[in-house]
């Protein structure tokens, strides 16, 4: 049998990596399929257009009231599919969660019933004139379109995105999940069912699948991702980490608000796969990475300037941002602390409390990857995507290794690109 | 030591109970092979306790008192505690509700040592007027993110077109005018009303070695029986609502909604108040969840999108339900669910509906049982009506369609339907 922890690796064909994650402790299995592009701004939207369209119904469940009076005979079986983004990388992620056999009283081969449907969902969409039926893309459209609009709704959220795009201006990382507003206005429903039959053939695939399974279910999953029609899968290039800062950037957005967001963007320089990395994390720990670290200790709890400020790592384009609701007003003197916090962590002014809580923090979260089935799929996502090899139980080991030193060495790669803030109208800064 | 054991085997779920000579009670649910264990010290105290008679005397604090002394009750003799759980490598917590306050851990090793602390801290307030004025600064910070959330404020902005007088209008943070009144003496009355061991629960989820969790209690709980009698005051509150419309301009860019049902006549302890709460839950997925008419039409014609959410709230002195989302016409959305309403009267509820609406959250109820923090949230939020978390299973087992079809007909009273809209600046 496998480690509990593991995530075995089944079969590897025709662009497709089918990965199981046997455990029996959860009440649920669960089975997760994604495609990969490279963010682009010519596929952005229409990427994230796909699963909009493909959750409005197939052949054979097709509409959202079909396919949730289906899910509900299937006690309450959840369906839900999205884009995201990880560094360059767009992702897009077919997803369902099913009670485990052993809860229900009649036999009906659940797993077989939900791996079929979630099938269905993606390779057999209603069709209109050989194409994806149009009112469903004129709605999706024009959702997703609120969606866009949407995002200033909540400021602390996009304080932190906008900052980081601000860093990334005019590389892919800088487009937003869901692309544009221009690119949506120029996708048509031809257009975008051409898209999609590429997308079903030539983007790489990974299938991970979840639970207490028995081996003959795993063989249907794979003799049937076999069937699917592909052809030569594309390259997923890797995001470029190392960029050099000239000058750091000023951002301001005015909204009628009473609390001022602050964000800091950050490169990192530091390749997640990189020995270094683990430093890193170690470093993002002790400066912003909860109770225990410099941000809260002295932008909250000494100087009472803020509710929350954290720092945070996108690993997989070597970026951090720092992040605050302040007084619109105690703009500079935040700043100044949060530098202040910069330079000692540089100097490795560190606490033995500092360095053990940061250590012991990153050992907790890591370790409770392990109860959740989402968070056990990402986590090895990322380590596929990032082409590492470790376990969580070897990420906190090399974690462990690291040093006060080699905090203070790695904060050194760490270098400020961009300040953004959001401010109102009535103060002047 | 008595401990009680009741095992729920339709589920693999065992819970063990045992009580402490002072009056609380402490219960475990152990999570095999689960990494992560979690204890919550909750007391039956939240923002809506603002007027309270203690020992006869009558007494009037003000708003958000609960959530302040929430705040204040890390900091100890020695420094704050939250810096002795960061050393374990736990992460501490604390959040302050309506009707309650619970301080809790979720760690991964050294459960006993966490668990001790949380014991320590919850009993032993170390409250300074330094301290106090310095708090103010950092929740000021908290409320104004809060006057910023748009999430936030429709929701409060729907409790305050429901109620007249009920203090659930009220944030649970209070405002910057009400915490400015907050000293270090009205922080110890309260503290000295609603934290005795009586008024209080424990509970601990995960993989433990259970009778070790109730013995540390028995040895570390230092109050023994009852001694204050405590009379939590509440303002008469109307059946009727207070208005039916509220509004309120926020820096978003389209407007949201959230609406909903005042609700009157309902029994808010036991075992009743969770068939009231599954009943209209069923009610709200028939007449506008995604396998409805109505959610179709709504969501076909651009007035709801996936944001959209319904819910229903049962408490001590109020309960009622609530959807909504983002919308461009939310009042036509209200149009439609009234019209929904009116032809589900006449035609009467499709008992095959229900049925499979049943079949469907049972099984999404046993998915819930998947966390560890899932549960004991879970478990807090319903323990002080009576109740614990696997009394669900009982409800979705013995409720029945006429009773289903006699909440529609008192819940879903159009004369009791507000609504709250934000809508975008310019």
């Amino acid at each position: 049998m496998f480690k509990d922890s593991q995530a075995k690796k089944i079969a590897s064909f025709n662009g497709i990596t089918l990965f199981w994650i046997p455990t029996n402790k959860f009440k649920t299995n669960s089975i997760n399929i994604f495609f990969h592009d490279n963010l682009t701004n010519a596929n952005a939207s229409k990427n994230a257009l796909i699963p909009a369209v493909l959750r409005r119904g197939c052949t054979k469940y097709p509409s959202i009231r079909d396919i949730s009076l289906y899910l509900d005979e299937l006690y309450g079986t959840s369906f839900d599919c999205g884009v995201t983004k990880k560094g360059e990388n767009q992702i897009i992620q077919f997803y369902i969660e099913y009670i485990s056999d052993k809860y229900i009283s009649e036999n009906i081969d659940i797993t077989k019933k939900a791996f079929d449907f979630l099938m269905e969902i993606i390779t057999e969409p209603v069709l209109e004139d050989g194409c994806f039926k149009n009112e469903y893309v004129a709605q999706e459209t024009e959702k997703m379109k609120e969606l866009i609009k949407g995002r200033v709704n909540n400021k602390m959220h996009y304080a932190v995105e906008r900052c980081l795009e601000e860093v990334c201006k005019g590389e892919p990382f800088g487009i937003y999940d869901y692309g544009s507003l221009e690119n949506l206005e120029s996708i048509n429903c031809k257009d975008l069912y051409e898209h999609y039959l590429k997308f079903i053939k030539t983007l790489p695939m990974y299938v991970f699948v979840s639970g207490d399974l028995k081996p003959e279910d795993i063989d249907y999953i794979k003799d049937n991702l076999f069937k699917i029609d592909r052809e030569e899968v594309i390259d997923i290039k890797e995001a470029e980490i190392e960029i050099a800062v000239d000058k750091v950037k000023n951002v301001t957005e005015t909204f009628d608000v009473n609390q001022g967001k602050l964000s800091l963007g950050f490169r990192t320089n530091t390749y997640p796969n990189d020995e270094e990395y683990y430093k890193l994390i170690l470093y993002n720990s002790i400066l912003g990475g909860g109770v225990h670290s410099k941000l809260f200790q002295n932008v909250r709890e000494k100087e009472g300037l803020a509710y929350y400020v954290f720092s945070r790592l996108e690993k997989f384009k070597g970026l951090m941002v720092i992040s605050s609701g302040i007084e619109i007003e105690n703009k500079d003197k935040t700043i100044e602390i949060i530098n202040k916090q910069l330079e000692d962590i540089a100097k490795g002014n560190i606490t033995e409390y500092e360095y053990e809580a940061a250590q012991k923090s990153i050992e907790t979260g890591i370790k409770s990857i392990k109860d959740s089935q989402l968070q056990l799929v990402d986590f090895y996502l990322s380590q596929y995507i990032t082409k590492s090899e470790d376990t969580p139980d070897m990420v906190i080991e090399k974690v462990k290794n690291a040093s006060i030193k080699d905090v203070a060495d790695i904060a050194l790669k760490v270098k400020l690109d961009t300040i953004y803030f959001i401010t109102n109208n009535e103060k002047e800064i | 030591m008595e401990i009680k054991t009741i095992n729920y085997d339709k589920i693999d779920e065992t819970m063990y109970l045992y009580q402490h000579k002072s009056g609380l009670k402490v219960f475990v649910i152990p999570k095999k092979g689960y990494s992560k264990k979690f204890a919550a010290f909750g007391t039956h105290y939240g923002s809506i306790n603002s007027e309270f008679v203690v020992n006869g005397e009558r007494v009037k604090v003000p708003d958000g008192i609960a959530h302040f002394l929430e705040h204040k009750l890390f900091e100890q003799k020695d420094g704050s505690v939250m810096d002795k759980f960061s050393k374990l490598g736990s992460n501490p917590n604390a959040y302050t509700s309506f009707s309650q306050t619970v301080y809790l851990f979720s760690c991964i090793d050294k459960f006993f040592e966490n668990f001790n602390l949380l014991l320590d801290y919850v009993q032993n307030p170390y409250i300074t007027e330094e301290s106090v004025e310095k708090e103010k600064a950092i929740i000021g910070q908290e409320i104004r993110m809060y006057e910023d959330n748009p999430d936030w404020r429709v929701f409060f902005n729907l409790l305050d077109a429901f109620y007249k007088e009920n203090p659930v209008k009220i944030d649970i943070a209070g405002t910057i005018e009400s915490i400015s009144k907050i000293d270090r003496e009205i922080l110890y009355k309260c503290y000295n009303t609603f934290y005795h061991p009586s008024n209080m629960v424990i509970v601990v989820v995960g993989d433990v070695e259970v009778e070790k969790v109730f013995q540390m209690v028995e040895e570390n709980i230092f109050k023994s029986e009852k001694d204050i009698e405590i009379e939590r005051i509440f303002p008469k509150e109307p059946d009727e609502i207070n208005k039916h419309y509220k509004e309120q301009k926020l820096a978003v860019a389209m407007p949201l909604f959230l609406m909903g049902f005042k609700d009157v006549n309902f029994e808010s302890k036991g075992i009743n108040c969770l068939n009231r709460e599954i009943a209209v839950k069923i009610l709200l997925e028939i007449i506008l969840g995604r396998s409805s008419d109505l959610y179709t039409e709504l969501y076909n014609e651009g007035l709801i999108n996936n944001t959209f959410d319904f819910d229903y709230s049962i408490e001590e002195n109020y309960a009622f339900s609530s959807f909504g989302g983002e919308s461009k016409d939310p009042l036509l959305v209200k149009e439609k669910v009234i019209s929904k309403i009116e032809d589900l009267c006449k035609k009467g509820i499709d008992e095959k509906d229900y049925q499979r609406i049943k079949k469907a959250m049972r099984g999404r109820f046993i998915r819930q049982l998947n966390s560890v923090d899932r549960i004991a949230h879970m478990f807090m939020s319903v323990y002080f009506k009576e109740v614990n978390i696997f009394d669900y299973l009982n409800v979705y087992d013995q409720i029945t369609f006429d009773y289903v079809e006699k909440v529609f007909r008192e819940h879903f009273n159009k004369e009791r339907l507000a609504v709250s809209v934000i809508k975008p600046i310019s």
